[in-house]
């Protein structure tokens, strides 16, 4: 069984996001960049399939632009076999709809019986990109998985729903996009580093794609959150109550 | 010896103040780490402004009052732990917490002494600066009790003790007098150095209000990676290796046994460690570039370098911040660990770097001589500075200790003098390391230190009993 596994490159979940002065995005200028962490836990996923005996082959995609190179060797450390990095010009944000178009082109030529991506990047927070490519596919999907098992032929996926799990059977070949607690990522070792330098690397452009990757979005504005405001220190229990009650909290 | 201070002596100085400037000292504040002493206060105060501080010390001195200075409380030698002799007025700097000024195109701050060390980092990363003193504690101590230890703490490496990173003092003397120092020149030979002279004199010398201190441009990319390595002498030559191969973006190397790992594991299972087969040895090293560097890059690079040369043998390199801050967090458990388990004994020590892969095996075994004991030494290796502790075997109960507990730390102290080293790299002397300082000082300098102790506070009244003797005690 093949499995694919989608990476996206995204800014660090960690680094504290400054906002362009023209509001029109945020700054990447020198701010330090990772895989998806929703991407590593598909990776970590995909590569405990093949530990298990149950996949063959996990292979990494990632669209984006030439530094996403780093996240796939990243994948590769982790244990994936070999990657597919389909660059686009720097600066572009390709939208869920194109980097969907863009996977299906691969997976029709890879064939895998398996997608496991990310339930959402958490840059732009879309959470449309495992959706829109299973629609495009006409494959069954599998989304916000905390469990996964692979039986005859299907693969039996918990989801975190709201007040609950759900568990589901999904013919494959079939999306499942990874929730938070399906696993904990392995770190990847240095020596496991050092081979990932030596796994094939496949590189394609999107030009060679007959697919339009123009965003179809306009972003009007972005802006930084609200700063809390500071607190204040009160001296006693009645104190806090005339405090709430003067600031209409109780 | 100081006065006892009098219920009319109290209402004098209550009287001097406004209203609102005392309180009672709270539960645990005034306690030794180690459980075996309380601090005792007549009462503690809690000034707003430096002439508030002023007229507090100028009572004092008046009456032969003693005072001890209070930062956050988290000083690891009893400096802020006055535990006998009459009860002296401390003085809290917790109400004078203010950010004062911020000069991003000096690379400089103002801040009072009582700015928790958490908000100043912080204080500077609002205007894109760092303030590099970084400490397990900073979320508690006060910049003030920063700069009275000299504390070090993980970016000493790169950055500096705390006294490298201060550019100017405001203190009030003994006698009540105000220092104006706060200088923001990186250039300033204008005579004797007070400045360093009260930093890392723990409350001896005066009351620090303010303070100067230096910013940094924040690196842009950090990463950490965690080293697998034989023994101590194999991480000093991986930090020799590392320093020629990347320079000064190494802001820590710090060292961690197998010892560590195992407290780890038994006490903090959840706590997530780097390997499936706990190593002997392991060093920590974060690198922290600007612009375009790539530093998960250079740090497989020297990796590569290492393992050719035979002083690695496997090894983790944090793929995001998450898992940077991941490793981190096993180093920064490490004295949780130690904790958990009872220590018989801690030592705060450092050793020329060159000769720490010879004092570790021959601390053990000189220790073992003394008992079944565990040792675990950990630490900022890349300054030199130690953490030497030591622990019953796995098993035993340090009470079954309490015996060879003096004779343990004598041995080690012994060994560190006799390597040329310090008996305390970084945590200070204040009460608990006086009798160290007074068999293992050169002789000359603790007859200047006396010297300048009764020339800047001839009655002896700021923190008496801590760094010296206090006059006329045994
Ligand atoms: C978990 C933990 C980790 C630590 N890690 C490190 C480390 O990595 N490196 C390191 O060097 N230290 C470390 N320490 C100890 C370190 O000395 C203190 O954390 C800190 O520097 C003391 O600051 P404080 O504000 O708590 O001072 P306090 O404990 O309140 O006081 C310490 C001493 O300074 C004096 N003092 C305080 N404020 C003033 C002032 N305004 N003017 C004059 N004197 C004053 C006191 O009288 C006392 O002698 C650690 C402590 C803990 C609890
Ligand atoms: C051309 C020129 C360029 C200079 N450029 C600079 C510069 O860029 N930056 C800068 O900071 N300075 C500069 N200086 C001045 C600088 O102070 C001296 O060059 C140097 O540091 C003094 O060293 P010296 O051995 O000549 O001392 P001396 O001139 O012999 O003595 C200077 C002082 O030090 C004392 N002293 C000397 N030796 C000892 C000792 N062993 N123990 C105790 N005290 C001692 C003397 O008593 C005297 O007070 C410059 C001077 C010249 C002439």
């Amino acid at each position: 069984m093949k499995v694919l596994v989608p990476v996206k490159r995204v800014i660090d979940y960690n680094v504290k996001v400054k906002v362009k002065a023209d509001g029109s995005g945020v700054d990447l200028a020198n701010v330090k960049m990772s895989m998806n962490p929703f991407d590593e836990i598909a990776v970590e996923e995909a590569i405990r399939l093949k530990e298990a005996g149950t996949a063959t082959e996990v292979v990494v995609v990632s669209i984006g632009e030439k530094k996403a190179t780093d996240t796939l060797r990243s994948a590769m450390a982790m244990g994936a076999d070999r990657a597919v990095l389909i660059t686009t010009d720097q600066g572009v944000d390709i939208e869920p709809l194109a980097v969907a178009k863009l996977l299906k082109a691969v997976i029709d030529e890879e064939a895998p019986d398996l997608v496991i991506a990310g339930k959402q990047a958490i840059d732009n927070d879309m959470n449309a990109t495992g959706q829109m490519l299973a629609a495009l596919l006409g494959w069954g999907q599998a989304t916000f998985a905390s469990e996964v098992k692979i039986e005859d032929g299907a693969a039996i996926v918990t989801r975190e729903v709201d007040g609950g799990m759900q568990t589901i059977s999904v013919k494959l070949p079939a999306i499942i996009t990874a929730d938070l607690r399906l696993n904990e990522p392995r770190y990847a070792s240095l020596p496991n580093i050092m081979k990932a330098k030596k796994k094939p690397l496949e590189e394609k452009s999107a030009d060679d794609f007959d697919i339009d990757i123009t965003p179809r979005q306009t972003i009007i504005a972005t802006e930084e959150p609200a700063t809390r405001e500071a607190g204040i220190m009160v001296g006693s229990v009645d104190e806090l109550v005339a405090k709430l009650k003067e600031g209409g909290f109780v | 010896m100081t006065n006892a201070a009098t219920a009319e002596f109290l209402a004098d100085l209550q009287d001097a103040l406004p209203k609102g400037r005392f309180r009672a000292v709270k539960a645990g504040e005034l306690d030794d780490p180690r459980g075996r002493h309380v601090g005792l206060a007549a009462v503690v105060a809690t000034p707003h402004c430096v002439d508030e501080v002023s007229t507090i010390a100028r009572l004092c001195h008046a009456a032969g009052v003693g005072i001890v200075p209070l930062g956050g409380g988290t000083g690891l030698v009893l400096g802020q732990v006055a535990h006998s002799g009459p009860a002296p007025v401390v003085i809290s700097l917790e109400r004078m917490t203010a950010i004062r000024e911020v000069y991003p195109s000096e690379n400089a701050m103002v801040v009072e002494a009582g700015a928790i060390l958490h908000d100043v980092q912080a204080a500077a990363e609002a205007v894109d600066r760092l303030f590099p003193l970084s400490l397990a504690s900073e979320g508690s101590c006060r910049i003030g009790g920063n700069l009275a230890t000299n504390a070090g703490g993980l970016n000493v490496l790169r950055y500096g003790n705390t006294r490298d990173l201060c550019l100017g003092l405001e203190v009030v003397m003994a006698d009540g007098t105000i220092w104006h120092g706060l200088k923001r020149l990186r250039k300033d030979n204008t005579g004797y150095d007070l400045k360093n002279l009260m930093i890392g004199s723990e409350g001896t010398l005066g009351i620090i209000t303010a303070a100067t201190l230096r910013l940094f441009a924040r690196p842009s990319k950090t990463a950490a990676a965690v080293f697998v390595v034989e023994d101590p002498k194999s991480a000093i030559d991986l930090l020799a290796m590392a320093q020629a191969t990347v320079g000064e973006g190494i802001s820590a190397f710090e060292l961690i046994s197998g010892v560590g790992l195992d407290f780890l594991t038994e006490t903090l299972p959840d706590l997530r460690q780097p390997f499936e087969v706990r190593p002997d040895w392991c060093v920590l090293i974060d690198l922290g570039v600007s612009a375009e560097a790539v530093p998960e890059e250079m740090l497989l690079a020297l990796f590569e370098k290492a393992l050719a040369a035979g002083l690695v043998s496997d090894g983790v390199i944090s793929q995001s911040e998450a898992q940077r801050q991941e490793f981190w967090a096993v180093r920064e458990h490490i004295p949780v660990g130690n904790r958990n388990i009872g220590s018989i004994s801690s030592h705060d020590i450092s050793i020329p770097v060159s000769r720490i892969p010879d004092f570790i095996p021959e601390g053990i075994a000189k220790l073992q001589a003394l008992g079944d004991v565990r040792v675990n030494c950990f630490g900022h290796l890349g300054d030199g500075n130690l953490h030497y502790n030591v622990f019953p075997a796995k098993g035993l109960d340090r009470k079954d200790f309490d015996d060879i507990r003096a004779a343990v730390k004598k041995t080690v102290h012994d060994l560190t003098h006799a390597y040329e080293g310090s008996v305390s790299a970084e945590h200070g002397v204040g009460r608990l390391k006086v009798e160290d300082l007074e068999r293992y000082q050169d002789p000359v300098k603790l007859a200047a230190m006396r010297a300048i102790k009764t020339a800047l506070d001839p009655k002896g009244i700021l923190n008496s009993g801590a760094v010296l003797r206090a006059a006329g005690a045994t």
